[in-house]
């Protein structure tokens, strides 16, 4: 080691109410995290829209009849966006917890002055930037190709923040009780591919057998997706869908934000 | 005067049930370089963990300069800088960003703490390897970075756990010079390790822990008497002394 050096002399850090620069410093890290996958985190699904509207604009979606007006891609991409914001969210945020853990430099900010309120919002926060870039990256791509437009910026914000922090607070959750790499992926499988598949984003609720379309009502997917869909195309599936899929996310943003809070301040998963 | 540490009753049951500290009580006086020993799981780290909000204790208390490290966990751990014992690092992160956002964390600001970063990399001779990921250093190096990192927001209490485990000769005597620099300049040290020859040499009190409880403690010169430090250490633990152990053999 060098020889001795003088410490600079520390200025007293004041009583926080708020450690703003603690919070940043957990979206530096997370960003610097994502920034070495950006194909994985950003090109990948970039690329996956473009080859649907390839297939849905082209190739196919011609075949298909227009669905009140809107020609089958304007249709079926913000349903594409969804999955993908959904994906996106789910990803980051399962990640980043599960590798904190597995790493244990979790304990590094076990060991700061931050609050757990901290610490949840400086891990949404980036699992939300990551969404909103991936979706305006999708809705970009749409637009050049006129595969899709935007009625309404606010909705369409409202939609892919609202559902990013709900997928966004699913992965801290599993990201905490998550032991191995299978475990991680379980919710993925057996939870969110199906019920987004069946989520109305190919199709609409009457294209459904009367006796199946329970499924498509009972699905918080289908609210998510006609939302989204609402905000780009002005169409969705009802009159009081989107009311309902706006009181669905915002009952789902508080309950889940209570329930991974209480986690938190058990230390369930992070504290021994 | 106000103990740097004072734990009363510190209790920690695991959930499967196992009693890693068992109604323990220290004190650590301010300045102090304070040795705790111990075998394997006889619950240092654990109390640590438990100073250091890593683990939650059961009950009782602790208190960081007469700081509640519960209650007010914000202003307790600002006062601790921790070098564990296993690396807990982002492994895929370069030097620099480890030490940087450990500042970050504890509220330092942008120019603060790219001073006290650089200053940092440079007196644990870490220039030429601070653009390097974690994964590519040598053991010696990344235990430099962990110590690096315990000190970016000067700590009034620095808790080592085992920091010269894994370290060459040479690096170890070089820490030793500067943990007793900074330990001259008024920062409590608490420190764990197996290497009775460095906690002889750096510490001024002594703490042995064994199934969870202090069952010695005082200022090193009780424990060099009669042997050593090393029989005391054997007698406190239950261990058998080397020659018995042989006769028995």
């Amino acid at each position: 080691m060098n020889a001795p050096t003088e410490f600079p002399v520390m200025t007293p850090m004041p009583p926080m109410a708020v450690n703003w620069v603690g919070l940043w410093t957990i979206i530096r890290r997370e960003f610097s995290r994502v920034m070495r996958v950006p194909i994985q985190a950003f090109l990948a699904p970039w690329i996956s829209a473009l080859l649907f509207i390839f297939i849905f604009g082209f190739v196919v979606g011609k075949r298909f009849p227009a669905i009140a007006g809107h020609r089958y891609i304007e249709f079926v991409l913000p349903g594409i966006l969804m999955i993908n914001i959904v994906n996106s969210a789910f990803l980051q945020s399962t990640s980043q917890i599960y590798f904190q853990r597995f790493l244990r430099y979790v304990e590094e900010t076990l060991v700061a002055p931050l609050s757990y309120i901290e610490m949840i919002i400086g891990s949404l926060a980036m699992t939300i930037m990551r969404s909103v870039i991936t979706a305006v990256g999708i809705l970009l791509i749409g637009v050049v190709f006129r595969a899709t437009s935007i009625d309404s910026i606010p909705g369409f914000l409202f939609w892919v923040v609202g559902v990013s922090v709900i997928f966004g607070l699913l992965g801290i959750v599993v990201g905490l009780w998550a032991n191995n790499f299978e475990q991680l992926t379980m919710l993925n499988v057996f939870f969110i591919t199906p019920l987004s598949m069946v989520g109305g984003v190919f199709n609409t609720v009457t294209m459904l057998p009367e006796w199946l379309r329970w499924l498509a009502w009972a699905n918080p997917f289908f609210y998510f997706v006609n939302g989204l869909r609402h905000s780009m195309i002005g169409y969705s599936d009802g009159t009081y869908v989107v009311p309902i899929a706006v009181a669905v996310t915002l009952a789902l943003v508080c309950a889940l934000g209570g329930f991974v809070w209480r986690l938190f301040s058990v230390g369930y998963g992070l504290r021994e | 005067m106000t103990p740097a540490v004072c734990i009363s009753h510190l209790t920690k049951v695991y959930r499967r049930g196992t009693v890693a500290v068992d109604d323990l009580s220290m004190t650590i006086q301010p300045g102090d370089f304070f040795g705790f020993l111990g075998p394997n799981g006889a619950g240092k780290s654990t109390t640590i963990h438990c100073m250091t909000g890593i683990a939650k204790p059961t009950s009782g208390k602790i208190e960081i300069f007469g700081v509640d490290a519960v209650k007010d966990y914000r202003e307790a751990r600002r006062l601790i800088g921790l070098s564990p014992q296993e690396f807990n690092v982002d492994t895929f992160a370069k030097v620099t960003q480890i030490i940087d956002w450990m500042g970050g964390y504890f509220g330092m600001r942008t120019a603060e703490r790219k001073a006290r970063t650089e200053m940092l990399i440079e007196r644990f001779d870490l220039v030429s390897h601070a653009k390097k990921q974690f994964r590519d250093l040598s053991g010696g190096l990344k235990r430099r970075v962990i110590l690096a990192r315990a000190l970016i927001h000067d700590p009034k209490l620095l808790i080592l756990d085992e920091p010269t485990a894994g370290v060459d000769v040479e690096l170890r005597r070089d820490l030793w010079r500067y943990l007793q620099e900074l330990n001259r300049d008024g920062k409590t040290i608490l420190l764990t390790s197996h290497y009775l020859e460095e906690v002889e040499r750096l510490c001024r009190t002594i703490a042995i822990i064994n199934d969870g409880k202090i069952v010695r403690e005082g200022p090193k010169r009780d424990f060099m008497t009669g042997g050593g430090l090393e029989a005391a250490y054997l007698s406190a633990t239950g261990a058998e002394p080397d020659h018995i152990a042989a006769g028995a053999a």
